[in-house]
């Protein structure tokens, strides 16, 4: 009886020193934080990241401010809570979007009266500063193939009214959304369309290319309408409002750093709409990295000088998909070690919190029930959406991710222990308590030894249902393998999304593995089938 | 002194939906006496055992062991007092037979060494080889040699009392009658209060002393073998008694 408990203490220290680990390993990979650090956001598309990381580099390049890049966070609704609350100091926004889908007016036509209503809104209503616009507009529009265009004799987008219902029109997820986008712009053209199709913004030019949809939403700015000969149907009723970039910052971070409001202006009116779709298809269809492209862009505004950009790891994603991830190992390294920071911190606090849990439900089964489900119903959200809830709690980064794991984390174990400790062998625990064993002694000595099979496999699905839905992660810009994974969609680079995927899989599957191997290991001895 | 080693006085157990497992019991059994229990499923005869080592508590009446209401007796060291045999045996599957043996020795905080002597001497009571089997596990058992196992563990403390459930019912009918024969030499050398419960008619006259008959939580009648297959009480003892003769044919 003796070595067997040592050999269960064993067990039970040995299990504490890994997830340990991967804590510290986690721990490690956070940024140190310091006062003067600015956090720069961006939304999850290739403009927004470009023009935050030419915010990034300039205030690197021209003040002594220490910079922190959140990159990717999903959509215009995240950006803006992470602003609000802290969670980024800046970020790139459109004057139409804060208008329309921030503040929840209706549409207005005028560029100016835009911006002086977005600019007192947001100062009155927040304390956050729309800086001067950067000189484009990136608005929604209608666009099809030339060809298309010309064979229907299409060129506003009020001739298209009467061939809309024979048309599929291909359409992205927030455009469909928005008031200002599909809505709005059914209600003031009365178009109808024969089906509209939620595409990835990405994937859409190539969509048209084979046939399968007719009719797209761009942005004005794309560098691929060039590249796929399309045609900008004219907006004659005025139906798009004007979208200007600009940065928007918090009150308080350009109150402390005055310096950081005459940098950013630097680039006010400095990029006008044909310079940034050049910019754009460099990323798009060149594959040059964002970095890299925002670094020459500020240079040929002789903003920075010369030096500092690092030739990027590798600007051919044409290579074979290995060879790629080697020249990116160190990046992938660093990606896969936040990848398991954040699901073992998640796991680990799954743990530490399901197991007692269980424990205590299976001593007050009458609530245990209805716990059980209410925890089950977490597992429901759509982990994008878990993630999106976070943000007003926690900000952005890694602490939000990190609770999101945490209750995905929680259902799995929590059942398993409950129902393992409750089914172990009625007939032995009834057995033990005959003979004067105290409900203590049948817990410890029968329940936990003959449930921990069932506990780890318990854990063991949650560890790798944490390491799958860790990629998300990456929207909310927590690192992880989900950030080549999302960066590659984006770009639909297919190196850059297996070079996140790849390793996402192994991973999944090694801690599979070495969990099943764990699962063997606390399987107590006499429930083995006699070899 | 009191004659009666377990004894119960005016109990009924009513189950909070109104019906009653058990009514009105007067019941005792004496020291060293073998009392069987035998009744249906649904007879209460399990209720009826439960009641004594208190996983039950009677909803009227009193359970008086060795001259002492249960009630007034901490629950836990009274079950320890009473050895205890469930149909499947109940060991436990991960612990190996030595450690099954020893659980209330263990539990009273014998030494090791008292725990080992006390295998030693069991297990070859009940024809088990300790060099053989004292560190296998139950799984590496067949049913007959777990059900000894199980007895021994019940009187691995040396308890005054013995409780057993159906204990030999899962067996088939050769080892069945090998372990019966095993308890009667067993209970000549070691005289316990043993109680127990069964469905088999031929059992309960082999094993017992005295035998109990329940009816829907009644008791029919109490007595030797004797009293029973010649003077049955009720109709339903001659019936059972039919049933007896005309099984044994």
């Amino acid at each position: 009886m003796n070595t067997d408990r040592i050999r269960q203490r064993t067990r039970r220290i040995s299990r504490g020193i890994v997830v340990g680990l991967l804590g510290l390993l986690y721990a490690l990979s956070l940024p140190v934080w310091a006062s003067d650090t600015i956090v720069v956001g961006s939304k999850n598309f290739m403009e927004s990241r470009l023009l935050a990381e030419m915010f990034a580099q300039l205030i690197e390049a021209r003040t002594e401010l220490t910079v922190t890049r959140r990159l990717g966070l999903a959509g215009t609704q995240v950006c803006f809570e992470a602003l609000k609350t802290g969670g980024i100091d800046l970020y790139p926004e459109y004057t139409g979007t804060g208008l329309v889908t921030i503040l929840g007016e209706p549409p207005m036509h005028d560029r100016v009266s835009v911006l002086n209503r977005v600019r007192t809104e947001f100062l009155h209503r927040w304390n956050i500063w729309w800086l001067a616009p950067l000189g484009f507009e990136n608005s929604y529009a209608l666009a099809l193939r030339r060809d298309r265009a010309q064979s229907l004799g299409l060129r506003t987008i009020s001739d298209l009214v009467r061939v809309a219902p024979h048309m599929k029109a291909g359409f992205g997820y927030e455009f469909i959304q928005r008031e200002d986008g599909l809505a709005g712009l059914k209600k003031s053209y009365g178009l109808q369309f024969q089906e509209v199709i939620g595409m990835q913004q990405t994937l859409k030019y190539q969509a048209t290319d084979k046939g399968e949809v007719d009719l797209l939403d761009v942005y004005t700015t794309d560098g691929r309408l060039a590249v796929y000969d399309f045609v900008v149907l004219k907006d004659d009723r005025q139906f798009f409002p004007p979208y200007e970039a600009a940065a928007l910052v918090r009150g308080e971070i350009l109150k402390r750093h005055p310096e950081l409001g005459r940098v950013i202006s630097l680039l006010t009116n400095a990029i006008d709409p044909t310079r940034m779709r050049e910019l754009n298809l460099r990323i798009q269809e060149q594959g040059e990295p964002v970095p890299q492209v925002a670094h020459s862009a500020l240079r040929a505004l002789n903003l920075v000088a010369d030096n500092h950009v690092q030739p990027a790891a590798s600007t051919e994603s044409r290579d074979s998909i290995l060879s790629y991830m080697w020249t990116t190992r160190s990046n992938l390294a660093l990606r896969t070690g936040e990848h398991l920071g954040l699901s073992g911190l998640g796991l680990f606090l799954g743990i530490l919190v399901a197991i007692p849990l269980g424990l205590a439900l299976e001593r007050w089964r009458r609530g245990a029930e209805a716990i059980i489900r209410i925890i089950g119903m977490l597992q429901t959200i759509p982990s994008i959406a878990l993630l999106a809830f976070m943000i007003p709690i926690f900000g952005v980064g890694a602490l939000p991710a990190i609770m999101a794991l945490w209750m995905y984390s929680l259902f799995p174990i929590l059942r398993n222990t409950y129902s393992g400790l409750r089914d172990a062998a009625p007939n032995v625990v009834e057995t033990g308590r005959a003979l004067g064993m105290t409900e203590w002694q049948i817990l410890r000595t029968i329940r936990l030894p003959l449930a921990a099979p069932t506990i780890m496999a318990g854990i063991r699905t949650s560890a790798i249902w944490t390491v799958g839905t860790a990629t998300l992660a990456a929207f909310i810009g927590a690192g992880g393998l989900g950030v080549p994974i999302v960066a590659g969609l984006q770009l639909a680079d297919v190196n850059l999304i297996l070079s996140g995927a790849l390793p996402a899989t192994v991973l999944a599957l090694s801690v599979d593995g070495l969990l099943s191997r764990v699962e063997q290991w606390a399987r107590p001895r006499g429930l083995e089938p006699v070899r | 002194m009191n004659p009666w080693a377990l004894e119960i006085q005016h109990v009924s157990k009513q189950f909070p939906d109104g019906t009653y497992a058990l009514q009105n019991i007067e019941w005792g059994v004496k020291e060293g006496e073998t009392m069987a229990l035998i009744g249906e499923s649904g007879s209460g005869k399990t209720t009826f055992l439960r009641l004594l080592n208190r996983l039950i508590e009677p909803t009227t009446g009193t359970v008086v062991i060795q001259g002492e209401p249960a009630s007034a007796q901490d629950p836990i060291q009274l079950r320890r007092r009473l050895g205890y045999v469930p149909q499947d045996g109940g060991l436990f599957p991960h612990w190996t037979i030595r450690q099954n043996v020893c659980l209330v020795p263990h539990l009273l905080g014998w030494t090791l060494e008292q725990q080992l002597e006390r295998v030693d001497m069991l297990l070859p009571l009940m024809n088990l080889n300790p060099s053989q089997i004292a560190e296998r596990y139950p799984i590496e058992l067949s049913g007959g040699q777990r059900q000894r196992v199980a007895v021994a563990r019940a009187l691995a403390a040396d308890q005054p009392i013995v409780l057993l459930d159906e204990p030999f019912g899962a067996l088939d009918p050769l080892t069945r009658h090998d372990l019966q024969d095993q308890f009667l030499s067993l209970q000549a050398r070691l005289q316990k209060t043993m109680v127990l419960v069964t469905h088999d008619m031929s059992e309960a006259f082999r094993l017992g002393d005295r035998i109990t008959i329940l009816k829907e939580g009644c008791i029919q009648q109490v007595g030797t073998p004797h009293q029973i297959l010649h003077a049955p009480a009720t109709p339903y003892v001659h019936l059972l008694v039919q049933h007896y003769h005309a099984h044994r044919g």
